[in-house]
Parts: C-alpha cells; structure tokens; sequence
C-alpha cells in the first residue's frame, strides 16, 4: 500500500517534542529506546529492542529505495515493486506469504513512499523465526511470473483510481507536487502515472531487484518480545545467508534553486474550489527542520491553530484549512490549503492563506504559541510510542532516513532548543518570494473524466 | 586502457557478477518454514469498573506503555433517538459539544486542550454519542474537566449553530460527491428502509438547513445523564488515581430520568437495486448484503465466522477471487455490523468501471455458494486460527483494549464473553457454518448499490440478467424519501 499519511504526523512527531526550555521541565519525558545495532557481513543493519510490554514482536524491513529512485517513464515502479514481493519467492508460492502470517494470527503489510519501502509483520512472538525466513526467502530468491505480474498491475491501477481518481480532493497532492517540482522526482507521486504503470514490464521487475533488494540496501528492526542475543541468532541464521549485492546507486536529479514565484490555475471535478500556498524547503535531519515542524503546528495543529482559528472559526471562508511542513530525505515542500466554502472569491482566499503564512515573517509567534505547540509535540512523541510497530518507526526512520540511529531519541533535545527566533528566522530563509507557488484548483462544471497524473 | 580493454573489462565484470547470483541462487537452499519458539502466556489486561454515585459506569484499564491517559465518554443515545423527520440532530449535538458550554468559549476549549497537549473528538453513530481524547498524564485533570464541561454544559449560541450549520452543509456538499460516503448512505437506506437505522447519521442537506436551537436543547436534555453514559480511562495512573479523577470531574453532574426508548419493528427485506449515477466516475463503488442480525443473537458466533470466510481476515473468499485471482479491484471485503436490535451483512468493493458487472456476478455468485456448499475445514481453521493467534495482538495498544470491554458494557453482554470468545469461536465447526449460512444468510433478497458512471455498465448489467433496477442521477439523490428521489428541485444547498 502507499504510506498512509498519518505516517506523516508520526515522522513529524519524531522530531517533535520540544522546543525552548520553558517547556523543558513541564513535560514528562517518553522512556527512552534502549535498543542494540549492528551490521551483518553482508552490508544488512539491524535494530534491535526489546519490549516486553505484549508478548507480540514486530519485524519490519525497509529498503532504501522510493519513489524518487524511479527513472523517468516508470514513475510508480517502487510501489507496483513492493506488491510483487507478495509474489512468490523460491520456498513460498505467490499470497503464502501473507496467508501464513494470518495463519498465526499475524498482521503483515508493506508500504512505499518516496524514499523507502517498508514490509513487516506483527506475530505472536514465539513465531519470530517464521517472519525472519519469510523475509530472508523473498530478500535472496524473488520469482513472479509473468502473470502474477500483469494481474497486480492491475490491482495497483484500481488502488490509484481508487485513492486519486475517484474521490473529491484525490488528487491535490499530486497536482501540487507536479506544479511545485520542475526537475527532482518529488514531482511526482508514489502512486505513479496510469501510462508508466502500464509501460513497466517484467525485465524492470528483475533489473529493479537486482539493483535495490540487497542486504546492503536494507535495514530490519526488530521490536517486541525476545531475547536479543537469541533473535539476533535467528537474524544471523536467516538473513546472514542473503548474498550481498552490487553497490546502490544514488544517481537522482537535484530540484534547481528557484528564481521566480510561480502560479497556476486548473481545474478538477470537485464540488468546492481548493486554494493552495507552497515554499520549497529543506530536508529532513537539516537544523532548520525543527523549527519549521514548529511552525506548521502553530499553523495548522488543532482547532486553536492560525490557519483554523482565521480561515475557518472568524472569517468563514473555508471548510477546511491546513498545513504542513513536508520534511523528508531530499529538499521537500511545506504547503498550507484551503478548502474554499461556497460563496467566496478562491482569489482572496488564497491571499488570506498567504497572508497568514508570512505574517510569520514580520511578527514571529508568540511564547504561549510556541508553548503550546512544544505540548503538541509531546503528545504527538509520547501517543505515537505505544505500539511495537510504531517503536520500530521511529527507529527505522532513524537508522534509514537519517543515517544516524541516534535521532530517535535525540530529536527530543533538538527540539527543546528552538526558539521563538529559530521560527521567526526559518519563516524569513524560505517563504520568499522565489520559493513560492500559488495554486488554485477550480471545480470543473460538467462531467469530467478522472485524471491521471500529466 | 584501451577503448577495447575497457569493453572486454566491463564483460568480465559483468560476467562475474552474473556469476554470483548464479551461485547465490544456487546455493539458496529448498526448505520448509522453521519451527516457532516456546510459546508464550497471554492474559486478557485487567480492568476495573465502578458506578458512580450519579450512575455513571466508570471503566479503568492501567496501561503503562507511555506517561499517557486516553478516555472515552459514551452517552447512549444517537440517530435513532432523534425525531423522525431531523435527521442529522445526534451528529449536530456532538460537533456542537466542543463549540462553548456556558462557562467556555469554543476558542477557550481549542486552546486549553491544545496547550494541556491533548486531543478531543466529538461525533456519534447509530446508538451512541461521544466525547474522546488523549492527554499527557500531568494534565489528566485539566482534560477530563473539559470532557465534563462539554458533556453537561454546551452553550449551543446561535452564531456557533450557524458556523457548523455551514460546515455541515460543505461537508455533505463534499459527501455527496464521495462514492464511498453515498454508497454506505443509500446501501443502509435501502436495508432498513425508513427505520431509524436507516437514517444518515450526518443528516441530508434539507434537515441540517431545518434544525433549530431547541431541537439541538431538546436532545441533548433528554439523553445526556451520567445513568446514561459510559466514561473509559486507560493510561499510566493507578486504580485509586483514575476513580478519584473520575469523581472530581463528573461526581457532580446530576443524575437525570431518561426516557425509555423501543425501537420499531425491521421493514421487511428489501431486495434492491440502486444506481447513484455519478458520470465521469473512474470506478464503480459496489455494495452487496442483505439484513441480518443483532448483535445478541444466539448464532452470532457461527454467523461473523461465515462472514468471515466470505470477507474477512484469514480466509476472505472475495478478496481471492476479485483482487488475487483476478486483478479487478484494490480492496474487497465482507462484514456483519450488529446493532442493538438488528444488523446487516455488507460485502463491498470498487472497480473499474468496465468490470462492474463481471465484479458484480462474482460477489453475488460468493453469496450464493457460501450458502450451497459446506466450507472447506481449512477456510474455517484460516479463520479460527487467526482470531486465535491474533488474541496477543488485539491487546496491545490502550485503545483496542478499552474497545473490547466497552463494546460489551454498552451492549449489555456479560464480560465474561471476553474470557470465552475464544473457546466459542474454537468450537465452531463446519456444519454449523452450513446451518447458519442456510438460516441467515439470503443470496435471494440481496440489496445491491452502485455508485458510478451508469451509462459505463448498465449494459453489463442487463446481460447479466440485472434488469429491475432504480438509476438515479446524483443531483436527484434524497436519502430522506423512500423513493430516494427528489420531488424538487437539486440537492445542493444554498450556498
């Protein structure tokens, strides 16, 4: 499936907690992970952490591969890759996978999203060995016929129409992103063009295989009920075997400085118009990173938030209003929308989205803001560290995206340290001019045809 | 190097790559999955219940996974308790909970469980309202004050009446333009007819426009009463924490006589066919069912286990054949929803909409079959061993565990079913998969709703024999006449 995007919130969440030291001695401090890593002979991570609470462990493997590892013309790749995985591999038939896990009363599934591609299991934790030679078979010995492989492409375009095509707003990620993005893949979605996904065949499937499903490309997590000195036998036995493979490449085209505002207005079959504010931003991990997270919440997190209180509680000119700071591996966007409530001009709408946004700029955010989004965050940090498969998260998205373990817990620290000029001075670095986009999406009269990427 | 070393160079690599996963494959060895590991006890989490002295059912779940609390407050009352002709007053009460009680402005509440680092949520269902959150434990009283508050003492001002009544109406304006949303809409219209279980939940746009203040008052004087409610608390507070939190904050709330409330009698199976014509549609949204039964029906067991194998997890009939053997759809399932006194199976999916009606036989076909021929023991182990298997998994997070005890304290069921579930669904067998699929199951009165571009696959349907249908156009979509069609003019509020 694609990465749902409450996983966006939980990344977020990452970073999140805290932010100036007024907050520091106010809010209780989540545990913190006492996990263990190490790297096999054959370039595999892994994580490991005990977690007693349930007798239940979670597995998850995430390769570094996404989205914007795709080659022009085979946009969706990575996504209809992750489906195949299901397909068979040299001891299991295509759909055992899956079938065995439920068998035990497991849960497994995969996700994709522009930078990676995770695949886990959440089983009864005595049937740890089970998920672990599950993952080993597929990792080493991938077989889909050409069958299996036609059939599930099929089953991904239905999963697009479904999530883009059909419903009202389906589209407006999509269509940001295209319109924001010039040159780096972030310009398009995971989910892939309907014409690409047709285009792909099976000699993408092995090339692609050959290329990114290496032990050396991949990091597993383990996070439940074991002994780690024995599930760390069992990663040995199981993945230990998984020949290495060639060196990854990392050869993916940088999104140019921007030089000019730019605007735009199309037109969806939607019943009400959305109005759209965007900045090209930094990335993940960047110094920066922090207090722009804070800043979108001071935007946009609950009923007490800017975008909320002025668009949608004062001035009633929105149904919805929200933002986000989109921080991921490679430069990202941060994009504020607003749905537009029938009777109002979309034109002053969006000026008042922007005008919220860079009024930042010149005023700042005030303490109890700051206060309260660092409270925010702490929810976010603590509510979001209750299960084995959002431990592993956390961990994963450390080790993977941030190259540096250390961050699932440090960001706690990180955080606490921004202050209310770190917000201010962020808002100055990106909301120019230049970095901007302004979009409007109108409703399209008549019927229309779904979309379908550009 | 030579142009040609380097071609020759490149080979030679190239070759000895291919050589290694050669041998890799090779050497990857033919074996049968591993044993599992010692195995390990597990225990249903305790839990504690006390009845304040108002009547207010308190339930604690310690859980001390993070330094959190969640809570939960039902209050049993919800669409089928609202005036026949106002759909759409339960779900107006609750979003107007969080919008000022007679001591807070809706900004005072956004910002103090914004600052306290909590959520609220507000909505309701079918048979229930309620008020629901998390919060960082140090705030645990300033949060369960304000769940008190909007609980007993919502203002309902007029202008906050009139914000939400335009944001009802956008929203069902966005809602009507979701197949999803239209096709659960129509398929619970036509199931239970004009039975207030059948009645949209969000309201239409015409009653939302009709609501007054005193319809809001009247409903929410009538039901809202702690011997009307259920309040949860799981979180990382001791037992005397969590009651002595629970008496500070609603200890004071004035127990109340609350009508009794009889539901009427089920209009008889239906057997329809609708299409909500929606041109341009890239998919058709299908749902297929019947009415069924509720939730303390004796067969239940037996029953969710045939819908199960038809369309739930660890066996799933329709998932085999519309997505793995077939590639016709993303997602397809099959589930028995229950209520107090009635229920219905649904089985649903979307499709392209050149394979609507193939998608349609073969789901009409599964019901069919399920009924005809005894299920095979391993489809029923499939689903036995995974609700077995996933007991450990259904406890983990705070949620899941506060749900299992609710949902039996607000139906009315002993707790012990918790402790038993498990042994009832293990000594379910084959045959009485054939009883209640032959008792319960109605392959010849399926209701069926599609949602999508009509002029796409009506031909589809009439080769299949589907020739008494309803085609609606969506503009003319009503879901508060009986024929769902609108005798007036559009659908669309003023805006």
């Amino acid at each position: 499936m694609l990465r749902p995007s409450w996983r966006r919130g939980v990344v977020a969440a990452i970073a999140a907690l805290l932010l100036t030291s007024a907050a520091r001695a106010d809010i209780v401090r989540p545990p913190k992970f006492d996990y263990k890593m190490t790297t096999l002979a054959n370039g595999l991570q892994v994580v490991l952490l005990e977690d007693h609470s349930t007798p239940i462990t979670h597995v998850a493997v995430w390769y570094h591969v996404g989205s914007k590892d795709e080659k022009p013309g085979r946009t969706g790749f990575a996504h209809l890759f992750e489906h195949l995985m299901f397909k068979g591999s040299k001891n299991i038939k295509p759909d055992q996978h899956p079938s065995w896990i439920t068998s035990i009363g497991g849960e497994a599934n995969a996700e994709t999203d522009e930078d990676s591609t995770i695949y886990w299991e959440t089983v009864p934790a005595q049937h740890l060995p089970l998920a672990l030679w599950l993952e080993a078979d597929r990792m080493a010995s991938l077989d889909v016929s050409e069958d299996k492989f036609k059939t599930e492409r099929e089953v991904v375009k239905e999963e697009r129409r479904m999530r883009y095509e059909n419903q009202p707003f389906g589209r407006l990620q999509e269509i940001i992103f295209d319109k924001a993005f010039t040159t780096h893949p972030y310009r398009h979605q995971t989910i892939g063009s309907m014409e690409d996904l047709e285009a792909a065949s099976i000699g993408d499937v092995r090339e692609f295989y050959r290329t990114y499903y290496v032990p050396n490309n991949a990091t597993m997590v383990l996070v439940g009920d074991f002994d780690t000195g024995e599930a760390m036998n069992l990663v040995e036995r199981y993945l230990g075997r998984v020949p290495r493979g060639r060196t990854v490449p990392r050869d993916i085209p940088r999104e140019p400085q921007h030089t000019a505002e730019s605007r735009f207005t199309v037109s969806e079959s939607w019943p009400l118009p959305a109005v759209v504010v965007s900045y090209h931003i930094t990335y993940d991990g960047h110094p920066d990173a922090y207090p722009l997270h804070i800043l979108a919440k001071i935007l946009s997190d609950g009923d007490s938030s800017r975008l909320y209180q002025a668009l949608v509680y004062e001035q009633q000119v929105a149904l919805a209003a929200f933002g986000e700071a989109k921080l991921i591996e490679h430069p990202n966007l941060f994009f504020a929308v607003a749905i537009v409530q029938p009777g109002n001009n979309p034109a002053s709408v969006q000026q008042e989205l922007l005008r919220q946004v860079d009024r930042v700029k010149t005023e700042g955010v005030t303490a109890d803001e700051l206060n309260r989004a660092k409270r925010q965050f702490a929810r976010d940090y603590i509510l979001g560290r209750e299960s084995v498969r959002q431990k592993a998260l956390h961990l994963g998205h450390a080790a993977v995206i941030h190259n540096d373990i250390k961050t699932a817990d440090g960001e706690f620290d990180l955080f606490q340290n921004v202050s209310l000029a770190d917000v201010q001075r962020v808002a100055n670095t990106y909301f120019t001019p230049e970095n901007r986009m302004l979009l409007t999406v109108m409703p399209q009269t008549g019927p229309s045809v779904g979309g379908n990427g550009r | 190097m030579s142009r040609l070393a380097k071609i020759l160079g490149a080979g030679v690599a190239l070759a000895a790559v291919l050589a290694v996963h050669a041998a890799a494959a090779q050497v990857w060895p033919s074996e049968g999955p591993p044993p599992p590991l010692a195995a390990r006890r597990v225990k249903f989490p305790s839990y504690k219940i006390k009845t304040l002295a108002n009547g207010l059912q308190v339930l604690f779940v310690p859980y001390h996974e993070q330094p959190s609390l969640s809570y939960r407050l039902l209050v049993r009352a919800g669409a089928v308790q609202e005036p026949g002709d106002k759909p759409g007053v339960a779900s107006f009460v609750a979003a107007m909970l969080n919008q000022g009680t007679t001591s807070r402005s809706a900004k005072e509440i956004a910002n103090t469980i914004d600052s306290a680092g909590g959520f609220l949520g507000v909505g309701s269902g079918n048979e229930l309202t309620f008020v629901n959150g998390a919060v960082i434990k140090d705030q645990t009283d300033a949060a369960l004050a304000l769940v008190a508050d909007v609980a007993q003492r919502p203002a309902f001002a007029e202008d906050e009446i009139a914000l939400q009544r335009r944001q009802a109406l956008s929203a069902l304006q966005v809602g009507y333009d979701d197949p999803e949303y239209l096709a659960g809409a129509v398929f619970d219209r036509i199931i239970f007819g004009l039975h207030p279980y059948g009645r949209p939940n969000e309201g239409t746009p015409d009653s939302i426009a009709r609501l007054t203040r005193g319809d809001l008052t009247a409903f929410h004087q009538r039901w809202f009463a702690p011997n009307n409610a259920l309040l949860a608390l799981v979180g990382d507070l001791t037992e005397d924490e969590a009651f002595v939190a629970a008496e500070k904050a609603f200890g004071s709330w004035a127990r109340r006589d609350v009508p009794d409330f009889k539901l009427g009698d089920l209009p008889p199976a239906a057997k329809r066919v609708v299409i909500v014509d929606r041109p341009g549609s890239a998919q058709t949204e299908i749902r297929v069912g019947h009415l069924a039964i509720p939730r303390t029906h004796p067969d239940y067991i037996p029953f969710d286990m045939a819908v199960r194998i038809l369309g739930g997890e660890g066996a799933n009939r329709l998932f085999g054949v519309l997505r793995t053997d077939r590639g016709l759809t993303y997602g397809a399932s099959a589930d028995l929803h229950t209520f107090k006194v009635s229920g219905e199976v649904v089985a649903e999916t979307d499709t392209r909409s050149a394979a609507t009606g193939e998608t349609l036989r073969l789901m009409v076909d599964e019901f069919a079959r399920l009924q005809k021929e005894p299920v095979h023991p391993a489809e029923l182990r499939g689903a036995q061993d995974f609700i077995a298997g996933n007991f450990p998994l259904s406890i983990e997070s705070s949620s899941a565990i506060a749900e299992q005890v609710l949902s039996r304290l607000f139906y009315g069921q002993s707790l012990d079913e918790i402790e038993t579930y498990l042994d009832r669904v293990g000594r379910v067998t084959t045959e009485d998969i054939q009883r209640v699929s032959r008792q319960l199951l109605k392959p010849d009165q399926l209701s069926i709703v599609l949602v999508g571009d009509a002029a796409a696959f009506v031909d589809q349907l009439r080769r299949l024999g589907f020739t008494d249908y309803d085609r609606i156009p969506i503009a003319q979509l009503d879901l508060d006449s009986p024929t769902l069609r609108s005798t007036a003019g559009g659908r669309v509020p003023p805006a």
